[in-house]
């Protein structure tokens, strides 16, 4: 019962702080008693214990309030945003030095792509020629101002990065033909020149494309520097910024509760298909839960067949003697083996020795960069698939012993052969069984991460494994993976207290995800264990 | 529909019928037959082959050195005395520096000699020498009393073989050479070249008197612009003097200046024949070691006035001191004896001792005693291996911490050393003797650092001030050493383990009962799924959650979650007292839910109760701040004693409670109406309670009378990343797995020994303890087993909620350090089939025994009680 209260509380928890996360909230703008100003969005309120002698400094009436209240005292913590001016962002304010407290409409939350959000006013608009001072005519210009500077850095982005990104990637393919040349070994002196000068003429003309492009970016760029955007906080330290730096910008305490959701909804969306700022405290994890999913896919395209494969033969072909029944509990044993020393192993088997030997056999012109010989998305598929033959494996074997022994007697008498009896009359009767076992490992590779450090999973990927270059797979790219990131933005940012809401909102993600494929296992089991049960027999 | 099917498919009879089998048939039939055999076994043996790879990754760090390469010549021409030597990393060229201030270069491998250099000194001859730890430079003493510093250094360059000279002398197969130069063929048609080169500087006056200069310490530091140079020299009156050389190059002018400092040294005893003085890395540290094993220690940490700070024997009396060398970092001596004893010593804090800095040698390592003295030894400069010589040239490479013996060697003629060089990179050991006899042997030893000893046993590292079992696998510094025992990791996660147990065992065992037991079939069909999802939570969640939200609360209120864990059992205890006061029809009626409820209600009610009492029990039990009581600075050990026996009395008292009071009690209740013998129990728990609190204080306070403190090793400092947040997390992780065994094992004691055990007119209770558990006792303890082994390798959770401290305390308030953080934290960064690298391998082995066993207990346990239970 306690367990049943720990789960509610628990899942209670991270819903409520995954879902509250992206919710807009007021701007306090406090006025502390030493004079001090901070604008700030409230994030939690908590009573702590205050030592002795911060008690002594305290005014009497104040000393005496708190006395009654067991040496209590309640304190706030503020989101104060403006790294880049106070090199914090949060900051506790205790109940008893705050003067007063109110909520000006003119304040704005901007939310940045570099240094966090902003807390402040905005003071101006220059929209190229134009300047605009007036607060009426600033928010009335803001939104498309906005949306213009953001198809800007669309441009400039993809130029960069799909352009300029494809440029670089032929220039290294070239180099890499060209070392391929030179580490045959038996060429003559012809074909080397041969190919040194091929290199030479593509990089060359390559090179004039680049610079084209790289003119053009800054043509775009220098544009794209008129318009800006000038922010004064409440201590009326200014700041200017490009109007296309900005992801978000709204008055926090005018907006009606319409608003609000809009923009509850924009920051999931940007969540979900944006890719991550800040040190992966902010923005989107579209990669990772790409990264999650193609691996997981990966996993179950090997796990698959293999465990199905040894229960059948475990089931159906070995003589069951002691031996089979000693594999079996090893089997079951290795389900119980810890997930981390399936990464041990798969950092060692698969990436730097069957890795290394492919790396030696296949591209030796790209050493000593390692290729497959460090951690990728394949051997973490790999890894997870090992991590998870065990309970296939179980999984299938008692589907497979649940079908009666008088359905193969039945169809071998029939005069079908071992294999057939087990393709149209065995395995469908356990497919149910199956598809469980294998979604119940599919939600255990999605929620895996210890192993997956070891063997690919990198706190931001440049790369997707999968693109438009050729071969599009790319599986010995690394990658990002939800869990891991809960991992990296909770334990290894700049700061915990920021990365928070992040963790709360992925762990939603991961959790929902998990939950998912958890309840469409029962889903699917049932189903077809109606369809089998009311189907052929 | 089904119908029509089955028409179609079954042959009208009567009808001719082909009778062979197709051939694709067969053909499917082998082949899936053969796929599905070699795939089975594959995947099988597969899974198994982890434990092999495993263990042969591992395995090297066990091993000793190999020997590659072995040469084996007679040098031209011996000189009779060897002022000093080296030889560079790819062992081509070594070079010897004579008494009349030739400097001999010959090719390593065969002897091949190389144009001599010459250092000029104004005619005097050389009479000591001393090189800096980083081998780069070389002080040399004069017989006029001067000394002068010269730099050392093997000079290497790379060419392609189109531009290799013409005109060379072939050496042997790999190399040529010039004369001054060797050209040694390398992979990719490419050449090494290695020229060895020596520049003297001017001279410094050193001994007063003009005395030839005897012997000779020398260490250099800092950067090229601001170089510091120590000197001690001892000259022939038995003067030893001190020199600090600073040289200052102006940035602006790039005028060099050098400066030289005279420090005064304490005076010595006037009798003593000094045979060896050493200066440390750092030039804090002086050695004065004398023939008869008297060992002088000056500390120069405060250079303006050194401190002679002990006199101590490093030598039992009558023996003669051999050789007496630092090891790399400067902190462990090698010390010979005649007798071939060699001996490790360094020194560490101890103040009871009395010497003036505080410290004191100590005798840490005893080595094998060599069949003669020990009169050479080669430090390495990475890792603390080292080369000896006996005088009767055998020589044996050892590292000075696993006490490893890499390599052997025996020369084919007893003679006295000449020269015995390590080879920078630990791989070969060079060898000359006096009758010219020269060998060079070429081994690896990948990992001398480890043993089984370092691994799993107490180790004396240099510093400490006992053996010790200590993690420590990266430092600062290049000489630092890395201590890589597994025995404080193995702790930590048998220590979260069992503290999780201790937390999750209860709980899972007493839902299991409860759900199998008293809740009707179809809320157990809702439980038990929900305690499932609990099982597929991934641990990072867990973790991060322990670790962000749990930990900074149990920091806050540490005292009230202690207060709860009395609390609870109270509470439940008297909602259940006066659950007797409910009419009986009532509670007969609607029994299930209502119970659920008032339990929830209890819990919540114990929540507020908690809160409330919380500042009053801290105030009352540990001087108003559990955790500065923790630290031992207030208060005494008697109220937490009193509350960890709590239960312990509660056991005693209710054993003496069935044992003598019960049956006589059940009978005076038989007598009285139900609501008076609900009054007599309410009655009797008061009196039981009363009793159990006054039994514990008794005993608490003869604990503590006797000096018991569980402080400092139950308890302790309490951090805010702790055992307990991980036991609470682990426990989350572990309870689904326990329950869920455990709730099968239970469900599956067929009924009819419950209904003959109701039908004997025992309660549900009784049947339960008396009936139920004892049938399923096995697989209730395979289920424990199995959570056993999911909490040992469990990872995520304490990499996050543990703190990472490799400390070996049993302390529930302080950090760990698991087997499975530490590969997580540290194998992403190790290197390749580097040392850490295997003994992470090794950590991972260890973590797969210790489950496999547990888990194969495990199996075996549950197998033999699903034999027993299909026989009830």
């Amino acid at each position: 019962m306690i367990g049943i209260l720990m789960i509610a509380a628990f899942l209670i928890l991270i819903v409520w702080n995954g879902l509250i996360t992206f919710y807009p909230k007021q701007i306090e703008v406090i006025h502390l008693n030493s004079g001090k100003v901070m604008a700030g969005e409230p994030i939690r309120t908590e009573s702590f214990k205050i030592d002795p002698q911060t008690l002594q400094k305290l005014p009497t009436s104040v000393r005496e309030a708190i006395k009654t209240g067991d040496v209590h005292a309640s304190r706030t913590l503020y989101k104060t945003g403006n790294f880049d001016l106070y090199n914090e962002d949060y900051r506790w304010v205790t109940a008893f030095d705050i003067k007063r407290s109110d909520t000006p409409p003119e304040m704005v939350i901007v939310e940045r792509s570099e240094w966090g959000p902003f807390i402040g006013t905005i003071t101006q608009l220059e929209l190229g020629e134009e300047t605009i001072v007036d607060p009426a005519a600033i928010f009335s210009r803001l939104p498309d101002a906005h949306r213009e500077a953001n198809n800007r850095r669309d441009a400039i982005q993809r130029l960069e990065r799909n352009e300029i990104g494809g440029i670089n990637h032929l220039m290294e393919k070239a180099r890499l033909d060209l070392r391929r040349v030179t580490l045959k070994g038996d060429m003559t002196l012809a074909t080397l020149q041969a190919a040194q000068q091929k290199h030479d003429r593509i990089i060359s003309d390559l090179q004039k494309r680049y610079q084209e492009l790289e003119h053009q970016a800054d043509i775009m760029k220098a544009e794209d520097e008129r318009f800006r955007i000038a922010l004064a906080d409440v201590e009326n330290r200014t700041k200017t910024l490009k109007l296309s730096g900005i992801v978000r910008i709204y008055p926090a305490n005018t907006l009606s509760e319409w608003q609000k959701l809009g923009i509850y909804f924009s920051r999931w969306w940007e969540f979900l298909t944006a890719e991550p700022r800040e040190a992966n405290t902010e923005g989107g994890v579209m990669p990772a839960i790409f990264g999650t999913f193609t691996m997981t896919l990966l996993m179950v395209i090997v796990v698959t067949p293999f465990g199905v494969m040894a229960a059948l033969y475990l089931r159906e072909y070995a003589k069951q003697g002691r031996l089979v029944s000693l594999v079996r509990i090893c089997v079951n044993n290795l389900a119980g083996v810890p997930s981390i020393v399936y990464g041990v192993f798969g950092l060692g088997f698969f990436a730097y020795t069957v890795g290394g030997i492919m790396d030696s056999v296949l591209f030796p012109e790209r050493l000593p960069n390692p290729t497959f010989g460090t951690g990728g998305i394949l051997w973490a598929a790999l890894t997870l698939a090992l991590l998870t033959v065990p309970v296939v494996i179980v999984a299938t074997e008692e589907a497979l012993a649940a079908v009666p022994h008088s359905l193969r007697e039945g169809s071998l008498a029939c005069g079908a052969s071992r294999w057939q009896t087990i393709k149209y009359v065995v395995l469908p009767k356990a497919m149910p069984g199956i598809m469980t076992g294998l979604i119940l490992a599919m939600a255990r590779g999605a929620g895996e991460v210890a192993p997956l450090m070891l063997v690919g999973v990198v706190k931001l990927a440049p790369e997707l494994p999968i693109d438009g270059i050729f071969p599009f797979l790319h599986v010995e790219r690394s990658f990002m993976h939800l869990a891991f990131h809960i991992f990296d933005v909770g334990f290894q940012s700049r700061n915990s207290e920021a990365g928070k809401p992040m963790v709360f909102v992925t762990t939603l993600l991961l959790i929902s995800l998990i939950a998912i494929m958890n309840a469409s296992a029962i889903y699917i089991r049932n189903r077809l264990k109606r369809r089998y049960l009311s189907g052929h027999f | 529909m089904q119908q029509t099917t089955t028409e179609k498919t079954v042959p009208i009879p009567g009808l001719r019928r082909d009778k062979t089998v197709k051939k694709s048939v067969i053909w499917a039939d082998r082949l899936a037959d053969r796929i599905i055999t070699i795939g089975g076994i594959l995947v099988i043996v597969a899974v198994l082959g982890i434990l092999v790879f495993l263990t042969v990754e591992t395995l090297p760090l066990f091993r000793s050195g190999q020997t590659t390469g072995q040469f084996r010549y007679q040098l031209h021409d011996p000189p009779p005395v060897i002022l000093g030597a080296g030889m560079d990393e790819y062992h081509t060229l070594t070079y010897m520096l004579l008494p009349d201030g030739r400097i001999r270069v010959f090719h390593t491998r065969t002897g091949y000699e190389m144009n001599p250099l010459h250092i000029s000194a104004d005619g005097a001859a050389i009479t000591a020498s001393a090189d800096s730890m980083d081998q780069e430079s070389l002080a040399l003493g004069f017989s006029d009393g001067t000394i002068r510093i010269a730099a050392t250094s093997f000079d290497m360059s790379v060419i392609p073989e189109s531009d290799l000279p013409s005109g060379l002398t072939k050496i042997d197969d790999v190399d040529q050479t010039d004369g001054d130069t060797v050209f040694s063929r390398i992979t990719g048609d490419q050449y090494r070249l290695i020229r060895f080169r020596a520049t003297v500087e001017e001279p410094i006056p050193s001994s007063p008197t003009g005395q030839p200069i005897t012997n000779l310490a020398f260490q250099s530091s800092g950067e090229a612009e601001r170089q510091t140079r120590a000197l001690v020299s001892l000259d022939k009156s038995g003067y030893l003097s001190m020199n600090r050389v600073q040289e200052k190059v102006n940035l602006m002018t790039g005028i060099k200046k050098t400066e030289i400092e005279d420090i005064r040294l304490p005076p010595l005893p006037k009798d003593i024949r000094i045979s060896v003085i050493r200066l440390s890395e750092l030039v804090d540290t002086l050695l004065v070691a004398c023939e008869d094993g008297r060992l002088f220690r000056y500390n120069l940490q405060n250079t303006a006035t050194p401190v002679l700070a002990e006199t101590t024997r490093v030598l039992p009396a009558g023996q003669t001191l051999t050789v007496c060398e630092y090891l790399l970092g400067s902190q462990s001596l090698l010390v010979g004896g005649s007798d071939g004893s060699l001996n490790l010593f360094f020194t560490i804090i101890e103040p009871q001792m009395g010497t003036a800095d505080k410290r004191v040698m100590v005798k840490a390592r005893e080595f094998t005693p060599m069949t003669a003295p020990v009169v050479r030894i080669s430090a390495a400069t990475r890792g603390k291996t080292f080369a000896q010589s006996t005088t009767a040239g055998s020589i044996r490479v050892a590292h000075a911490t696993s006490q490893k013996t890499l390599l052997t060697m025996e020369p084919q003629t007893p003679s006295p050393p000449l020269a015995l060089l390590l080879a920078p990179r630990m791989d070969g050991v060079f060898y000359l003797s006096q009758s010219g006899e020269a060998s060079l042997v070429q081994f690896s030893t990948p990992h001398p650092e480890t043993s089984f000893q370092t691994l799993f046993q107490r180790v004396w590292y240099e510093g400490y001030t006992e053996p010790t079992f200590t993690w420590q696998s990266s430092g600062a510094s290049d000489s630092f050493e890395p201590k890589l025992s597994l025995i404080p990791l193995i702790f930590g996660s048998v220590k979260a383990a069992m503290y999780s147990l201790l937390f999750a065992v209860p709980i899972a065992l007493l839902a299991a009962i409860y759900t199998s037991e008293f809740v009707h079939p179809k809320i157990r069909d809702i439980l038990k799924p929900i305690m499932e999802i609990m099982a597929s939570l991934p641990s990072v969640v867990l973790g991060f959650v322990a670790a962000l939200v749990l930990a900074p609360v149990v920091e806050n209120w540490i005292a009230a979650i202690l207060l709860s864990f009395i609390l609870i059992p109270v509470i439940m205890l008297t909602g259940s007292l006066f659950w007797q006061f409910i009419p009986l029809h009532l509670t007969a009626r609607h029994g299930g839910i209502f119970r659920v409820i008032g339990a929830m209600l209890l819990l919540f009610v114990m929540a507020g109760i908690t809160i409330l009492l919380t500042p009053g029990f801290e105030a009352f039990f540990f001087q108003g701040d559990f955790k500065s009581w923790l630290t031992g600075n207030t208060g005494d050990a008697l109220p937490f004693l009193f509350l960890i026996l709590l239960p312990v009395s509660a056991l005693i008292t209710g054993l003496f409670y069935s044992r003598f009071v019960n049956t006589w009690l059940m009978t005076i209740y038989g007598r009285n109406s139900l609501l008076a013998a609900s009054v007599m129990d309410v009655g009797k728990w008061v009196f039981l309670s009363v009793m159990t609190m006054g039994v514990s204080f008794l005993m608490a306070r003869i604990m503590s009378r006797y000096g018991f403190d569980l402080r400092g090793s139950l308890v302790g400092t309490y951090v805010q990343r702790n055992t307990l947040v991980v036991g609470f997390a682990m426990g989350f992780a572990v309870i689904p797995i326990i329950y869920t065994i455990a709730e099968d094992a239970l469900n599956s004691v067929p009924n009819h020994l419950r209904a003959a055990s109701l039908g004997c007119g025992a309660t549900q209770w009784q049947t339960t303890i008396y009936v139920v558990l004892p049938a399923a006792l096995s697989g209730v303890f395979s289920a424990v087993m199995i959570g056993l082994g999911r909490a040992v390798g469990e990872t995520m959770i304490v990499v996050m909620a543990a703190g990472n401290t490799p400390l070996i305390d049993l302390n529930i308030f302080n950090g760990l350090r698991a087997l499975s953080a530490t590969i997580a934290v540290e194998l992403p960064e190790a290197v390749k089939d580097g040392t850490l690298y295997r003994v992470l391998f090794l950590s991972g082995l260890v973590l797969f025994a210790m489950t496999f066993v547990i888990n194969t207990v495990a199996e075996v346990v549950r197998l033999r009680f699903r034999k027993r239970a299909a026989q009830l």
